[in-house]
């Protein structure tokens, strides 16, 4: 049992949880800067000089001056003596071993990753490491379901954007069922819920854009340079809301209700007849009619008053490839 | 002249104190060695504060234990073992480490971050410079850690779920695998109500996951990624097979959508036949509606009156 009441404060506790981890660190690896350390251990400077302080005053009975740990900070680096007993870290309790692995594998799960092989035999050290007593069953039972096929074209992808070069791609474009042939400059590509994107800057309609990288059939080398114009990849939003978006209003049967998992919506309301309302913001219709088509009477569209009568349309069209 | 020492100090002599001394240590030597911290106040307030600082260290992972210290077990003393407390050295190369770090940095799992950071210490050359933040590798579902320690110690869970129907029930699941797809964790495992084995998104489990005690053994050659599998035929493995015709514009795409898609032929009118996985009564007609008048369902019939039916439904309004 937690004692409530402890009269020392739940950040000794904090502390010293930092304290054996960065100090091992410190102590084989002399000379670190302290600018690295904060950096690698996730601590401001001045919490990592508070503990440091209090580090120098510690060490073993009878604490006189040659038992005492030896800190040295000069011109912004930290050397660590007399503390072998600290030169390795504390192991690894069960959830921070469970976690590490089972996040090891989620990313070693992302198809095309560069980080892969190492990953791999980064995990099967671990497993060998620290033994079935701190995983148990886990190595034996995570596994990578693959979201699709690899993407052949990331290399080339990834090789443009490092070296600036304009490409021309054959992408497939969802929204409107057709693949069209563009020229992009490609700055940055990363991976986001299970998917590649390009950020890149579409000569054709000469706006930003996004491109998912397994919809991209072709590459091409141009040749041509192009200027960075500073696109934000990683961490961004994956829909940017536009000034022209409309606000869509739809009533969704539980068994179109997933439509509210996948995109982004900006209201959920739970209607009493079990159906749930949301809003998702469109910037065109396009994909709306082709979602609302596969969708069929388990959604109905609230707003706007004109979508219904195109996916009516859409429908008709549809049908004469059976008639 | 005494100094009140630092909780924090106290606790680092503490920890230096039993992992050097060859022997263990009753708390009166204890009490004698670490006088300023435990030996300013009487004996019985000094072995409360003792006693709440072994549970601090035991909270955060020392493996403090109790021996006894004569024949007739009266006296007792404490010892940190040290080929318990050390994490042992794995000797990981610089990308390795690396490839570790950039794994848990996007997650925001603290637990993750703890680990790697202190796995840091035993590569003797460090990180690869110039780490770039990683891709998340999965969301950051709060009841992972839970589902994993599950998975690990092959035990039974409770827990509410929501299915993507929107549909809220308690299930009880001996957990049995994790499985990561599309950026979201799943926990395969027995629902026990059920008598089959099921998949749960972490993401529409609610509250938290109750550990109700030892599970079952999963059963020979089972994989969790086979039961997240999951196409337009939905979860599972698909029964049969449906042609689809494409137009040429769409059809490198549709076919590459699915796995295990395969391309039949070309017509004369340059539309390509994809013959894909298919499951009766599941929703590849769904599939085929997204494309529009870009694709027709070609056969079985049963599927080609399903995607005619729906559309029929759409025109009457």
């Amino acid at each position: 049992m937690t004692d409530r009441t402890r009269s020392v404060p739940p950040k000794a506790s904090e502390r010293l949880r930092r304290l054996l981890v960065v100090v091992p660190y410190l102590v084989r690896h002399p000379g670190t800067s302290v600018e690295e350390a904060t950096e690698l251990f996730g601590i401001s400077e001045q919490d990592l000089l508070a503990d440091l302080d209090l580090l120098f005053v510690s060490g073993l009975p009878p604490y006189g001056p040659g038992d005492l740990i030896d800190v040295d900070i000069q011109d912004g680096r930290i050397w660590i003596g007399m503390a072998d007993y600290f030169a390795r870290p504390l192991r690894l309790t069960r959830a921070e071993a469970l976690a590490i692995y089972v996040r090891g594998a989620g990313l070693a799960a992302v198809p095309g990753l560069d980080e892969a092989p190492a990953l791999a035999s980064a995990l099967g050290k671990l497993a060998a490491g620290l033994g079935p007593e701190a995983l148990g069953e886990l190595p034996e039972r995570v596994e990578t379901a693959s979201a699709g096929a690899e993407v052949e074209t990331l290399g080339e992808l990834r090789r443009a954007a490092a070296e600036h070069e304009r490409l021309m791609i054959e992408y497939y474009a969802a929204s409107a069922a057709e693949t069209t042939a563009r020229e992009i400059d490609p700055e940055e590509i990363f991976f986001e819920i299970g998917h590649w994107y390009v950020v890149a800057w579409d000569q054709r309609s000469d706006a930003e854009r996004l491109f998912r990288a397994d919809r991209i059939r072709s590459v091409t080398r141009t040749g041509e340079r192009f200027e960075p114009r500073g696109l934000r990849g990683a961490g961004r939003a994956l829909y940017t809301p536009g000034r022209d978006d409309v606000a869509v209003t739809l009533r969704l049967d539980p068994a179109a209700r997933w439509v509210a998992e996948y995109y982004e919506t900006v209201r959920e309301t739970e209607l009493d007849d079990g159906r749930l309302e949301v809003e998702l913001p469109a910037g065109r219709l396009e994909w709306l009619e082709r979602l609302l088509l596969r969708l069929g009477t388990d959604a109905e569209v609230v707003a706007p008053q004109g979508l219904r009568d195109r996916v009516r349309e859409l429908a008709g069209r549809t049908l004469r490839r059976y008639a | 002249m005494r100094r009140a020492m630092h909780p924090l100090e106290r606790l680092v002599n503490l920890v230096a104190l039993l992992l050097e001394s060859p022997t263990p240590l009753t708390f009166d030597r204890i009490r004698e060695k670490l006088a300023e911290g435990y030996g300013h106040a009487d004996p019985s307030s000094a072995k409360r504060m003792f006693e709440r600082d072994k549970d601090i260290l035991r909270d955060i992972g020392v493996p403090i234990e109790v021996v006894s210290v004569d024949v007739w077990d009266v006296e007792h003393g404490y010892t940190i073992d040290k080929a318990t407390y050390y994490l042992p050295d794995i000797a990981f190369s610089p990308e390795e480490i690396s490839a570790l770090f950039v794994a848990v940095r996007s997650t925001g799992d603290p637990s993750a971050e703890d680990a790697v950071r202190k796995l840091l210490s035993t590569s003797e050359e460090g990180l690869l410079s110039g780490l770039g933040g990683g891709p998340a590798g999965g969301g950051q579902d709060p009841n992972l850690g839970q589902a994993a320690d599950a998975v690990a110690g092959q035990r039974r869970v409770r827990f509410s779920y929501r299915t993507s129907r929107g549909e809220r029930s308690d299930r009880d699941v001996d957990a049995f695998g994790l499985a990561v797809r599309g950026g979201h964790w799943y926990l395969v495992g027995l629902d026990r109500d059920r008598g089959g084995i099921r998949s749960f998104r972490l993401s529409r489990v609610s509250g938290a996951l109750e550990t109700a005690g030892e599970g079952s053994a999963p059963p020979d050659g089972f994989r969790a990624a086979d039961h997240v599998l999951a196409g337009p035929w939905g979860p599972g493995e698909p029964e049969t097979t449906a042609t689809v015709a494409f137009s040429p514009g769409v059809a490198w795409w549709a076919s590459r959508d699915v796995a295990n898609a395969e391309v039949v032929g070309t017509r004369d009118d340059g539309w390509v036949e994809v013959r894909v996985p298919w499951q009766p009564g599941e929703s590849l007609a769904s599939w085929v509606l997204s494309f529009g008048p870009e694709a027709e369902a070609v056969d079985p019939s049963e599927l080609r009156a399903e995607v005619v039916g729906a559309l029929e439904a759409l025109v009457r309004g």
